[in-house]
């Protein structure tokens, strides 16, 4: 009798290892995983060199891993238990109020911070005829710090905004997103399960910046205003894996007055007539259909009565923050050329000489800009 | 390759088992011997020259001493010449950038740093082949002649990369005559499972709390966060490592080995001695059957043991790494054990359970601070935040946060460092355990897949 108990858990324990294996060899491995928005390791290359560097090794671990059968359930579960103990967080991500999810914000490094607005100050002073303007956006937990888990610790991002509003050259013109979007934090300003502004919070950035230029920015009723999608479940939601949630709602607004527009994508050197990659919405990273995701360079120009047009070009330096504001600017601006800093990685000076750019606008989420280094490529 | 991996479960360990049961009895050892470099060649594809050099040369001197007619000052050479050759690896590999970091410091000389990576285990298999040399010498156990069975022990790699440390003498007869046995196969797999949850489970998610804990300023942390920082560390190090240990063990098992315990609850300990008696009792065995006892141990009265004492701590100290704080910590356990062997234990026995248990678990405590960080300002700061010495409130908003949301984790790391009661241990498999075990397995399975934070504190020895 004692003996078959063991019996079992010796059958249980191998035939589990066996099955997970052959299931490991057998079933197809994919490249991209939906749930979590990325390519999963490839399946690595046994050379000398890969191999005495043990980087076959590594290579291989994870390949293993990210080819588990079953991976989308076993980080399920783990998501489940996790919450089960009562932990706030998975992956740096925390559950927080009104199904809302945020990132861990913590004490930015501030010696660097400098360093990055002191890259911005000097392309300024090397451009003393380009018209600056930099917008800094909170992210969700800098404007919802009482929608966080109960004392859950969180670094206040209007410190961090007013410390570049202090260092940052005073021809620079700074916009606070925390100006702009306060009044109006009671309404959907950001995905709940992503890291980006909905489009209502980019909207409300366009006519910030539309009037600070001293223009008239379009009424929300000049806009048909489509819901074109209702189950994006963002970055927030593929980094954390908590369940249950409800998905956001992703909104397009379509100008009334119809602004025929052309997109190059320097990138792959393709043109499109769409600002909107609908092919996006079947897929985990719906934020991508404003723009179709992230380029280096692009230039989007639109067809605009003559009489409207107030400025001919802009440079927009961004992150991906920009990409549901500039559908908005296109209808002022016939010219609008658009680089990622973060993957651009030729001369801004000569780009813009070579362009007649005159006018530059920065837009970045406080989150991007106190960890990403790449500001300073600036100067290149 | 470490056990808590999902290619290490789920491709090698089936992978070796076929081999293994498959073999006919006579090619076992040399199915693990290939099996285990395999292993270890995985993690370490240059380095194993070293730990096949080290291997290579004690076979031959275990045979150089067991040749009769050998006239003892020729022993004598022979036994001094592998211990020689094994601290050379040893010191070469581990301490060399240390001394020479010092001596530059010292002297204001400019020698360049090698700038070695560590070899994985070279901590473990080189104290483990002087224990058989040792042994040898010592005439306790005859030297090996197969070199099959000679290389299956040192490289086995159940215990190769993070111990515990087998002496020769415990496993010798085991090497040619173990059985194998679905009795020792399940038990195998339950110390395996519970190895695996301790590390993955608990290790792995108390040591997040440490890491956050550890890496703000100690001037801006409130007493209690400081203590439960280290709270953290004490149990993911125990956790971490003890783990391992049990996973060791159940491989072992899964074999046919049976190797001693490294751990016995040492956060139930009643003193510092005690303590040392129940924490990483390979590694305190090896010394004091290499090192202590040769030195007299205790039989040359009171002065000589605390000589014998500081000797021995000085040495696990450093053992554990090549930095003054694993010195200061070993020196540290060295004179409580003094101040313990002179009158604290009889001062101890008159106190009450709970005051010697909270004793030791203090002076416990303070030990990993001094483990924890490497520079004095650090392990400094990091006291002075303990004792409340830094001018911040008791406690703040974070801790109460640290504290509810580890509290359940924190809850069952104490259940699982307490003696238990006999009535409860586990002796006979009930379908209870057996859901119980599948349950931890394939929680572990699934923290393991969404692995972001997985290290193994001992893979730095």
């Amino acid at each position: 009798m004692k003996k078959n108990a063991e019996r079992l858990l010796v059958v249980f324990f191998v035939g589990t290892l066996f099955l997970l294996s052959l299931l490991f060899f057998f079933l197809p491995h994919l490249r991209f995983s939906e749930l979590e928005n990325r390519f999963l390791q490839r399946p690595p290359k046994m050379t000398l060199e890969n191999v005495l560097s043990s980087n076959y090794a590594t290579e291989a671990e994870s390949y293993v891993t990210d080819h588990f059968p079953f991976r989308d359930q076993w980080l399920w579960i783990k998501s489940v238990s996790e919450q089960a103990r009562l932990q706030q967080e998975n992956n740096g991500i925390y559950k927080g109020k009104d199904e809302y999810l945020f990132e861990k914000f913590l004490q930015p490094d501030y010696h660097k911070l400098q360093r990055y607005i002191e890259g911005v100050n000097t392309f300024g002073d090397n451009h003393t005829d380009v018209d600056i303007t930099f917008m800094l956006a909170p992210t969700s937990v800098g404007l919802y710090p009482e929608r966080l888990p109960w004392l859950a610790p969180s670094y206040s991002q209007e410190d961090v905004s007013e410390f570049v509003s202090n260092y940052l050259d005073n021809d620079i013109t700074y916009m606070d997103g925390f100006d702009f979007l306060s009044p109006h934090a009671s309404e959907s300003i950001y995905y709940r399960t992503d890291h980006h502004w909905s489009t209502y919070g980019a909207y409300l950035a366009y006519v910030a910046y539309i009037e600070k230029k001293g223009w008239q920015p379009l009424s929300q009723d000049d806009f048909i205003i489509k819901e074109v999608s209702n189950s994006f479940l963002g970055s927030y939601h593929t980094r954390s894996q908590f369940h249950g949630l409800s998905p956001d709602m992703i909104e397009a607004y379509l100008p009334i007055e119809q602004v025929a527009t052309e997109i190059f994508i320097a990138d792959t050197n393709e043109t499109l007539s769409s600002m909107y990659d609908e092919s996006f919405l079947g897929k985990k990273d719906q934020y991508a259909y404003f723009l179709g995701g992230v380029h280096a360079l692009m230039t989007i120009k639109s067809d605009l009565d003559k009489l409207d047009i107030k400025q001919d070009k802009l440079l927009i330096i961004k992150d991906s923050y920009a990409h549901n504001v500039i559908p908005f600017l296109t209808n002022h601006i016939p010219e609008i050329h658009v680089i990622d800093i973060r993957y651009y990685n030729g001369s801004i000076g000569e780009y813009m000489s070579d362009n007649g750019l005159k006018d530059v606008l920065y837009i970045f989420n406080i989150s991007t800009f106190v960890e990403d280094a790449s500001l300073l490529k600036l100067n290149n | 390759m470490v056990f808590s991996s999902i290619i290490f479960l789920f491709l090698f360990l089936p992978a070796v088992l076929t081999l293994y049961y498959c073999s006919p009895r006579r090619i076992r050892n040399l199915i693990l011997l290939l099996t285990s470099l395999f292993f270890y060649a995985w993690g370490e594809p240059v380095y194993i020259v070293i730990m096949l050099v080290s291997t290579v040369t004690d076979y031959y001197f275990g045979l150089l001493l067991d040749k009769p007619g050998l006239s003892p000052v020729k022993r004598k050479c022979v036994v001094a010449l592998s211990i020689v050759v094994n601290l050379t690896l040893l010191s070469y590999f581990k301490y060399a950038d240390f001394i020479i970091e010092n001596v530059n410091g010292l002297f204001g000389t400019h020698i360049p740093l090698t700038e070695l990576p560590l070899p994985i285990g070279i901590s473990f298999y080189t104290f483990q082949s002087m224990s058989y040399i040792i042994d040898v010498y010592r005439g306790t156990v005859k030297a090996q002649r197969n070199w099959i069975d000679f290389g299956a022990y040192v490289s086995l790699f159940p215990q190769l990369v993070a111990g515990p440390i087998v002496q020769y003498n415990t496993i010798a007869h085991q090497l040619n005559n173990r059985s194998e046995s679905i009795e020792l196969f399940a038990e195998g797999i339950r110390r395996f499972t519970i190895g695996l949850s301790k590390k993955v489970l608990l290790a792995n998610n108390i040591g997040l709390l440490w890491d956050i804990i550890s890496s703000s300023q100690p001037e801006s942390l409130p007493m209690f966060t400081a203590w439960l920082g280290i709270i953290a560390f004490a149990f993911q190090i125990y956790f971490d490592f003890s783990g391992y240990s049990d996973m060791a063990i159940g491989l072992g098992l899964m074999f046919g080995f049976r190797f001693n315990e490294n751990f016995n609850k040492p956060y139930s300990s009643q003193s510092i001695t005690d303590f040392w008696r129940r924490w990483h009792i390979s590694l305190g065995s090896w010394f004091r059957e290499y090192v202590y006892i040769p030195l007299g141990g205790n039989r040359n009265g009171l002065l000589k043991q605390s000589r014998n004492i500081l000797i021995v701590w000085l040495l696990t100290g450093f053992w554990h790494g090549a930095s003054w704080n694993f010195i200061l910590w070993g020196m540290y356990f060295g004179v409580i054990l003094m101040f313990e062997k002179w009158w604290g234990l009889k001062l101890l026995a008159a106190l009450p359970r709970w005051v010697r248990h909270a004793y030791a678990i203090v002076l416990i405590l303070i030990g990993w601070v001094l483990f924890a960080f490497e520079t004095p300002t650090l392990i400094v700061g990091y006291l002075s935040a303990m004792a409340g010495f830094n001018n911040q409130p008791l406690w703040n908003a974070e801790t109460g946060y640290f504290v509810y949301t580890n509290a359940v984790l924190l809850v069952v790391l104490v259940i699982a460092s307490l003696p238990k009661k006999q009535a409860f241990k586990a002796n006979k498999l009930s379908l209870y355990h057996l859901v119980w075990y599948g349950f931890i397995f394939l929680l572990s399975v699934a923290y393991l897949v969404d692995a972001t934070f997985n290290p193994f504190l001992y893979f730095r020895f």
